[in-house]
This record gives C-alpha cells, sequence and structure tokens, in this order.
C-alpha cells in the first residue's frame, strides 16, 4: 500500500538534491510496516506523525548546511567580532517561502489580523475597481466586442439624445465607409405567453438581421434573425433567449416552431440562443424590426438605437469624424430637423456622457488612488505588527547576522515572509471581492429588473484587476516587510550582541510606529461616530412607521407592455398614452373578490420612494425675504386610495371622481407637510408651485396648486436624511399613466393572495405586466437592502480598523513587558508595588493613546462641522456625549493592555534575573 | 587522540548498523532492529538526524543500495561503520561495561 501523496510530495520537496529515492523509499517501506502492524487507519495516523517528525529533521538539516556554508565563506579573513555585511540585496530563496509559511502558523494572531486587514483591503478595491471598470471601459464578451459602435444624434441646443434617427439611420446605411454592418433596434417590455398560458415579463429587442447578428453568436437551436424576417407581410418569428427557453419551456429540445405571444403578436420560435447572451443589454426576446423611416416625417417617428461595427483599419476618432462630416452635409440639406443634431459614434456600452471624457479617468484614477491609499493604511499597520514580531526576534537576526548573513539576506527573508503573508491574504480578499461583487451585481439586477445593467457587468475579475491587486500587494509586503526589517538591521553587530547577552534588546518602537498607532487610534476613534449614525438611521428604516397597517396589504406595479415598433407614436419620442380601461376594469375585478376589502392606485408604492420635489408657497418668505424652498415628496393617487389605505382627512376634504378630470390642479397634503412647511397654519386653500429650475425666482410659476384637503400621515419615503415626512398627493390620471402602483387590502398573509391577482390581471388584458407583486410592509426593501449592505461594510471596515488598533497596542505593550522583563523584576525586588509597576509600562501607551483619542475626536467634530455646514453649535449635553464616547473608546483601546499587564505582574525577581542574566 | 565515547541513542545506532551489517543497515531497518531488541518507539527522524551527525563525524559511511520493490522500487542509503566508529563503539562499550561490573546482581536481580 502507498504512503499519501501528499506525504510524498512534502518529503520530496523538502529533501535535499541527491536524496529524495532514499528518503521516499524510507517512507514507502515504513507506511507498509505501519499498515501491517497497526491496520490502515492507525497507520495514516502514524505516518502523518513520523512525515511531519522527519519534514522538521529535513528542514534543520538544510539549515544547518546554509549556515555552515556561510560561516566556511565569510570567515576567510575576517576578525574576532564579524564586522556587519554591506547591505547587498540577496536574491530570496525556496527555504525563504516555507519559513515564511510556517511563521504563518507560528504567529496564528498575526496571520488572522493582518489577514483580515489585507483581505479586507482587497477584497473592497477589487469589487469596487472592477465595477467601475465595467462601468467605464466595458468589454464586450463577443467576437471584435471592441468594435462595435453605437450612433447617437446629439442635440447641440440641449445636450440630449434625439432617438427619432429613422431617416438619418437609413442615410448613415448608404453612405457611411467607416462603419459597417449599420442596424437598428428598438427595446420594450412584453408578456412573454407560451400556448399553455404561462406568462412571464420580460425585455426584448426587435432588431434589424444586422444589428442581432453584429456579435457573431450563432444559436443554440435553430436559426438567428435574417433579412427575410423583415419584410413587410413575413411571418412573426421569434428568437428567445436561454433563461425563457429554460423557464417557459422547460428546456424542450423541440421548442422550434412552436407559438408564443410576445405582447399582443403570436409568434412562431425560430432560435434560442445560448446561456448568458442578453445582448444589447439585458435582453432575452428578440423580434424583427419592420422599419421603414419613409413612414414617418424626418425628425419625427419612434425612437431607435443603432449598432454598427467598425470597419476594418478605422480606429473610432476616425469613424467620429466621418459621421460629424455626413451630420454636417445632413444639416446643411435638412436646416430645419437636423441643424441642431450631430452623429457621434461611442464604443457599444459606454456611457456617452463619459466616453472620452477627463472626468472619467479622473474618477478611474481617483478609484485607484482610494484603493492605494487603502492598501498603505492597512500595510502601515501591518508594519507595525510585523515589526514588533521582528524586534522579538532580533536575538536571532543578529546571531545569523554575527555567524555571516548579510543585511541583504536578512531583509529578503523577512520580505518573502511578509509576502507570503500578504499574498496568502490576498487571494482570499479577491475571492472576496469576486463573491460580493456577484451579489451586488444580483442586488442591482433585481432592482432594475436586469435593464438598468448591462450584461457585461460580470462578478469574474479580469486580469488587470488581479494584476494591478497583486501588483499593489506586492508593493504593500515591501513596505510592512522591508521598513521593519532595515529598522531591525539597521545597527552593528557588536553593539547588538551586547544589548542581546546583557537581555535587553535593542529594537526600540520610534517616532515612526508611534506615528502610526497615534493614526490609527485617530481614525479609529472618528470613524466609530460614522458606524453609530448609519447604525442608528438602519434600525429607524427597519422599524419605520408607515402609518397603516402595511402588512395587511399585498401591493403590485402593473404595466402596460411596449406596443409593436408599427403601432408606437410617431409624433413623441416615447409613448406615454396610458390604458385605463384595463386599469380599472383590473380594479373592479379585485375589488368583487369577497378576500379584497378595498384596492387604492397611485403612481408610488406606499410608503416608499416616492420622488422629492421643491416647491414654494404662495406668499411665504423667509426672514431674508428670500423666496423659501420646501423639499417634500410627490405622489399620484385616485379617488379611494385614502380609504383603502385607512387614512382618514384631518381637514378640509379627500379626493372625488371629479378631481381626476384635466387641469384640476387640487391637492391634499399630509399632516407633516401642514407641521413643518406650513408651520401649522391652515392649509385649506393655500396654493404652491413646483420650482423650475431654468426660470428666475421671481418669475410668476406657471401653474398654482390648491391645498383643498389634509390626510394623516402617511409614510412616502424611508430616507432618514429627510428632515421630515412632509409630503403631497395630487390626482391621479390614468389616460396618462402607463404604470400604476395598486394596493390591495387583504388581512393577515396578503402574499397568498398574488396567484390570484396575476390570474385577475391575465383575464383582465393578457399583455398587462404584472411586477413586484409583494405584501406591502417589504415595499421599502431595496432602501432598507441599500442602507442594511451598506452598514455591514461600514461595519467590516471600522471592525477591521478596531481590529488593527488593538492588535497595534497588543504588540507595543507585549513588546516592551518582554523587553523589560529584568527591569520588571529588578524593581518587584526593590519592594516596588505593582501598581508603580503597572504605571512605569503603561505610561507609553497611555500617552499614545491620549493623543490618538484626542486627534479622532477632533477629526470627529470637524467632520460634524464639515456635514453641518458650520451650523453645528455644541451645548453640554453634546460636550458630555462627546467625553462619554471618548472615555469609552480609551477604555475599549486599553482592554489591549490587560494581558501584557498581568505577564508584567506575574513577573518573580528571581525567574527574572536568572533567565536574563 | 582517542576517539570520543558515543552518546546513547548514537549508541544504539551504531551497535544496530554493526549487527545488520553494510548490506541491510539502513534507516528504516535500523528503527525496528532497535524497536525489537529495546522495545522502546523509535523516531525516524531521529535515526535519520543521527546517522547524518555520524557521519559528519567520519564515524560511519553510506551508499546507496539496490532498489528494492517494499521500498516502492526505491533504494536504501546503506550505511558502513569506519574503522573511526568501530573505534568510538569500543571505547563507548568499553566504558560501560566497566562501569557495569561488580554490578550484575544488583542490576540483574530487577
Amino acid at each position: 500500500m502507498k504512503a499519501p501523496g501528499w506525504a510524498r510530495l512534502l518529503l520530496a520537496t523538502l529533501a535535499p538534491t541527491g536524496r529524495i529515492d532514499e528518503i521516499l523509499g524510507d517512507l514507502e517501506e515504513a507506511h507498509e510496516l505501519n499498515v501491517r502492524r497497526s491496520g490502515r487507519v492507525r497507520a495514516h495516523w502514524r505516518t502523518t506523525l513520523e512525515t511531519f517528525d522527519m519534514s522538521f529533521a529535513l528542514l534543520k538539516l538544510r539549515i544547518r548546511r546554509s549556515r555552515s556554508f556561510n560561516r566556511s565563506s565569510d570567515d576567510e579573513g575576517r576578525g574576532p567580532l564579524p564586522r556587519r555585511p554591506a547591505t547587498r540585496l540577496e536574491g530570496p530563496s525556496w527555504l525563504d517561502f516555507k519559513l515564511g509559511l510556517r511563521m504563518l502558523v507560528k504567529h496564528p494572531g498575526l496571520t488572522a489580523v493582518a489577514g483580515i486587514a489585507i483581505a479586507f483591503a482587497t477584497a473592497l478595491g477589487s469589487g469596487t475597481g472592477e465595477f467601475v471598470s465595467d462601468l467605464l471601459y466595458p468589454t464586450m464578451p463577443f467576437e471584435e466586442g471592441e468594435r462595435i459602435v453605437q450612433i447617437r444624434n446629439r442635440d447641440l441646443s440641449t445636450g440630449g439624445v434625439d432617438p427619432r434617427a429613422g431617416h438619418d439611420f437609413q442615410l448613415w446605411r448608404e453612405s457611411a465607409r467607416s462603419v459597417v454592418e449599420l442596424g437598428a433596434l428598438v427595446s420594450y417590455r412584453r408578456n412573454v405567453v407560451t400556448a399553455q398560458g404561462t406568462t412571464r415579463p420580460a425585455v426584448g429587442a426587435e432588431m434589424t438581421a444586422a444589428a442581432f447578428n453584429l456579435p457573431r453568436v450563432p444559436p443554440i437551436l435553430g436559426r438567428p434573425l435574417i433579412e427575410a424576417d423583415e419584410r413587410p407581410g413575413a411571418p412573426e418569428v421569434a428568437v428567445i433567449g436561454y433563461e425563457v427557453w429554460t423557464t417557459l419551456f422547460g428546456g424542450d429540445a423541440d421548442v422550434l416552431n412552436s407559438t408564443v405571444r410576445v405582447g399582443s403578436e403570436a409568434a412562431t420560435i425560430v432560435g434560442v440562443m445560448p446561456e448568458g447572451f442578453a445582448y444589447p443589454h439585458g435582453h432575452s426576446v428578440w423580434t424583427p424590426l419592420r422599419l421603414n423611416a419613409l413612414d414617418y416625417p424626418r425628425g419625427e417617428g419612434p425612437g431607435i438605437e443603432v449598432v454598427g461595427r467598425l470597419a476594418q483599419g478605422i480606429g473610432l476618432d476616425e469613424a467620429r469624424s466621418e459621421f460629424l462630416a455626413i451630420g454636417q452635409r445632413t444639416a446643411s440639406a435638412f436646416p430645419d430637423t437636423n441643424e441642431h443634431l450631430r452623429p457621434s459614434v461611442v464604443q457599444f456600452g459606454r456611457i456617452p456622457q463619459l466616453a472620452g471624457n477627463w472626468l472619467t479617468q479622473g474618477f478611474y484614477f481617483a478609484v485607484f488612488l482610494g484603493f492605494s491609499l487603502l492598501m498603505l493604511l492597512v500595510c502601515a499597520n501591518v508594519a507595525l505588527l510585523l515589526f514588533a514580531r521582528t524586534a522579538a526576534r532580533e536575538s536571532e537576526i543578529t546571531i545569523r547576522t554575527a555567524i555571516g548573513a548579510t543585511r541583504g539576506r536578512i531583509i529578503a527573508q523577512l520580505f518573502v515572509e511578509a509576502l507570503v503573508l500578504a499574498v496568502s491574504a490576498a487571494v482570499v480578499g479577491l475571492w472576496v471581492g469576486h463573491t460580493g461583487l456577484d451579489w451586488v451585481l444580483g442586488l442591482l439586477r433585481s432592482f432594475g429588473g436586469g435593464q438598468q445593467l448591462g450584461f457585461w457587468f460580470d462578478a469574474s475579475l479580469s486580469t488587470g484587476t488581479v494584476i494591478v491587486a497583486l501588483t499593489l500587494t506586492v508593493l504593500a509586503a515591501g513596505f510592512a516587510g522591508i521598513v521593519p526589517a532595515l529598522k531591525a538591521t539597521g545597527k552593528t553587530v557588536q553593539a547588538s550582541l551586547q544589548r542581546v547577552g546583557a537581555g535587553t534588546g535593542g529594537a526600540r518602537f520610534g517616532s515612526l510606529w508611534t506615528g502610526v498607532i497615534v493614526a490609527q487610534i485617530a481614525l479609529t476613534v472618528a470613524f466609530a461616530p460614522v458606524v453609530i449614525v448609519i447604525g442608528y438611521q438602519t434600525a429607524e428604516i427597519r422599524a419605520a412607521d408607515l402609518g397603516f397597517a402595511a402588512e395587511h396589504y399585498l401591493s403590485a406595479e402593473v404595466q402596460q407592455g411596449t406596443p409593436e415598433f408599427a403601432r408606437l407614436d410617431t409624433t413623441s419620442v416615447s409613448f406615454t398614452t396610458g390604458m385605463p380601461s384595463s386599469f380599472v376594469e383590473l380594479k373592479r375585478r379585485l375589488r368583487s373578490d369577497p378576500r379584497v376589502r378595498g384596492v387604492a392606485m397611485s403612481s408610488h408604492v406606499p410608503g416608499a420612494n416616492h420622488p422629492l420635489r421643491h416647491i414654494v408657497i404662495e406668499g411665504s418668505t423667509a426672514p431674508d425675504q428670500t423666496v423659501r424652498r420646501h423639499r417634500v415628496a410627490t405622489g399620484h393617487v385616485d379617488a379611494d386610495f385614502f380609504e383603502a389605505l385607512q387614512a382618514p382627512i384631518v381637514a378640509g376634504r379627500g379626493f372625488r371622481a371629479s378631481d381626476m378630470a384635466p387641469r384640476q390642479n387640487v391637492v391634499v397634503v399630509n399632516e407633516d407637510f401642514a407641521r413643518f412647511v406650513l408651520e401649522d397654519r391652515n392649509p385649506i386653500g393655500r396654493r404652491f408651485a413646483y420650482v423650475d429650475s431654468n426660470r428666475e425666482p421671481h418669475q410668476e410659476p406657471d401653474e398654482w396648486f390648491e391645498i383643498v384637503g389634509v390626510v394623516s400621515q402617511v409614510a412616502m419615503q424611508v430616507d432618514p436624511d429627510l428632515d421630515s415626512g412632509a409630503g403631497l398627493y395630487r390626482p391621479l390620471r390614468l389616460e396618462e399613466s402607463r404604470e400604476v402602483v395598486l394596493a390591495v387590502r387583504l388581512g393577515p398573509n396578503p402574499a397568498s393572495f398574488s396567484p390570484r391577482f396575476q390570474e385577475l390581471a391575465r383575464d383582465v388584458d393578457p399583455t398587462l405586466l404584472v411586477t413586484g407583486v409583494r405584501p406591502m410592509d417589504e415595499g421599502a426593501w431595496e432602501t432598507r437592502l441599500l442602507y442594511e449592505s451598506w452598514f455591514w461594510v461600514i461595519v467590516a471596515a471600522a471592525g477591521t480598523g478596531l481590529l488593527l488598533t488593538l492588535a497595534g497596542i497588543y504588540a507595543i505593550m507585549a513588546f516592551t513587558v518582554s523587553r523589560r522583563t529584568r527591569e520588571i523584576g529588578v524593581r518587584v525586588a526593590l519592594g516596588a508595588p505593582g501598581t508603580r509597576v503597572v504605571a512605569t509600562i503603561l505610561s507609553r501607551a497611555l500617552k499614545q493613546l491620549v493623543a490618538g483619542v484626542l486627534l479622532g475626536g477632533t477629526l470627529c467634530i470637524g467632520f460634524v462641522f464639515l456635514v453641518s455646514e458650520g451650523s453645528f453649535r455644541p451645548g453640554p449635553r453634546e460636550f458630555a456625549f462627546a467625553g462619554a464616547y471618548l472615555t469609552m473608546m480609551m477604555g475599549v483601546c486599553l482592554t489591549a493592555c490587560v494581558v501584557p499587564v498581568r505577564r508584567a505582574l506575574a513577573v518573580q525577581p528571581t525567574e527574572a534575573l536568572r533567565d536574563e542574566g | 587522540m582517542p576517539p570520543k565515547p558515543l552518546a546513547e541513542f548514537e549508541l544504539l545506532v551504531m551497535l544496530a548498523a554493526l549487527r545488520l551489517g553494510p548490506e541491510e543497515a539502513y534507516t528504516v531497518s535500523i528503527v525496528a532492529d532497535i524497536e525489537a531488541r529495546t522495545g522502546r518507539v523509535v523516531r525516524r527522524a531521529n535515526v535519520f538526524t543521527a546517522l547524518q551527525r555520524l557521519e559528519a563525524k567520519d564515524l560511519i559511511s553510506t551508499r546507496l543500495g539496490e532498489p528494492r520493490p517494499e521500498r516502492g522500487g526505491r533504494p536504501p542509503r546503506l550505511v558502513t561503520l569506519e574503522p573511526s566508529g568501530l573505534a568510538a563503539l569500543r571505547v563507548t562499550t568499553r566504558a560501560i561495561r566497566s562501569m557495569y561490573r561488580g554490578l550484575d546482581e544488583i542490576l540483574e536481580a530487577g
């Protein structure tokens, strides 16, 4: 029976050259004997122990050989007392790496603290760097993906993009030479319904064949879209994505030629795309785009996206120049529609506002710099811990130097020890960064229904990110390993030997390390209040009173599916026509269900994420006579809203059916509005207007709104940064709404009504998109999740900082006690009381603590002043609180001194003097 | 200069090597021999280190033997006692014998 493979590998690695065979032979024979004597299981244990035993013996042999070699080569021509050899950097040997690994095991506390810190910094830096890189410099995972471009008409007068480019698209396709394979697409959200009635809302696109085939990705089943599909009168076809295929059709290989309804049109499935293909953004269904620009006047028609591929040998700048020239010619030919439009070419996936912008480079650089600073901060602290360890090994270093090791050799060894620690932690950090980014991307995709985040956002760390992270890690190891090594080896051997012999040691924590520890304490003290504030805000959100029994309600977002391209509004950029009859019918059917006690319709989910707008109250001025602005939450609700939410009207009246008609500028405000905006004056009959940033402050607003009622407080936002919950409600006009929120009052366990809700919606109109069906007490989940995630990141950062601080203080104290053991022994022998001994030991640490805590407190106060824009005026209460906080932090930091102090008090004079003498 | 006497463990190793002979004395067989004769558990690493030390003192010499199947087809490093090793062994055993003399009754009685 063969010995375990790991044992063979370990011994083969450690065995001296030329002796591997005999040592492995011994291993095999001994293992066979063990099996015969003790059976398989026990034999494995015995062989394991013997292998470790043998490994140490081989290591000792190697060290002894290395020393004898150094001695024989360095002793020649030297005097009796060795002089310090010149600092000559010698390449680290493989043995250094093995020793580095042993040091990880030998000092588990240091490994854990420094490892956590480096891993945290690496995880944060690599995750953020990768996300920013994907955002600013996206790489399409296709053949020549970097050559795919988007062409948009920029409006020079507004700075925006005009997507009504049907006529221009035809022109570009005929005349442009720098961009080929030009195609167009229109995105939509529609229900995909199978023949069995299974429904799934999906993001899809009507695309020309050229646009669809730009990525050159073949389908896994069937065919892609082809030009023949675009011809008027061609059969309706659809290509589906992998996710739709697996969820709606169970991955059926015979799915081709099945009929599926996309929105209101039935289509035949002709192809299935591979997993992960979600081109152009986050799409999962593709149908042909039948675009005939001549159907619309120039400058009108629905918006389209135009994509293409840079021609061979053509760069982005050349394409830009050509399209600019085409744009100028078009502007001259059609000044009425194109005078203010210029086509711009950007790499596909790039945010046009950021592409090529110096700000982009600056932002990217800032992220890189932030990561580097974080690493610097962390490695300064790790260096402190390593210096404490190095100082504790001073006698070893001195003796090694005395017997001939060069300074460069020792520095190389200490650098490699730090490198092994840093790289091990960085590898863990990279894994954590990848996992964390995967989680964040999943979260963001769940927020935006997959639309906002391009499919190319990927949690895999790019080679560039890994190289940057590892380069910074090596630099950090250089700093954390070499600086302590230089400090520890920067003395003469003779003096070091004398100190070692006298038992006093030579290494001291000088001003550099004092500075590091003071800065670390200051940052920890300054950072803790941020954690407290965010924790408080998170708790506030979790316990937020929504003002109604949200746990009895079910809410859902109901949306009109995007119509087919041919039916899109031809006069405006986007379609806004609502479908009041479907919404009203759905509400009617819901109300007729016996479980339902009330139904409300609104623009936003009650209790969450209503938009904030600035308003001015008619006749209201600030003390300095300027017009006073107020920021309030705004929402649109139907006439049954307040009744369904059981929110009583406390003054004036609620909405009536007649208020839902156009040009009825009536408003109902909530209690916080009356209290904070109107300062408890009678709100009924007061008028306000929205602030228009494009108008002069003194100009009369176009539109005034009249307050007709005050309703009891129902939360509209769960943002703890808001001063108040002031909000206003306006009538919901279904004719203008593509999307409404339906809140259904049910009773306990509202989630059980979800399937019935979906069923009713499908019966009313199969094209209605129903999303976000959930109990209403989860309505604020996005905000809550964001705050909670942020809170835990901050806690992790603060925890790592505190851990480093405590470890630093502990290292200094433990080092001080071990260095002064003899002195303590003498003091105790001479009758010094324990308190005096403790005071002696603690005096330096206390000074550093006080300096750090005071500096941190000052930083904290400065931060509060900055945030409050100078309006913070601390009173006795604030001073008392600050004093208590600083005392508490000092107490926390002092806990790191407990073990070393106990060790100092336990020193027996006789033993101390004998050991050191 | 007379050879230095051997330490206890070195003595055991040298005696085992002498008994096993130059064709059979190597780390694993020495371990087995000492364990069988003394009843104590011997660590292979200690025998390996002791052999290194003895070779460094020129008391023994080593050479690679023939590959053996029970060793996975690998050869053992065979140990041969050098004349200086035999001399050290003689000095040590002589010292032990002289110290032992006259104590037979007491020591054997236990």
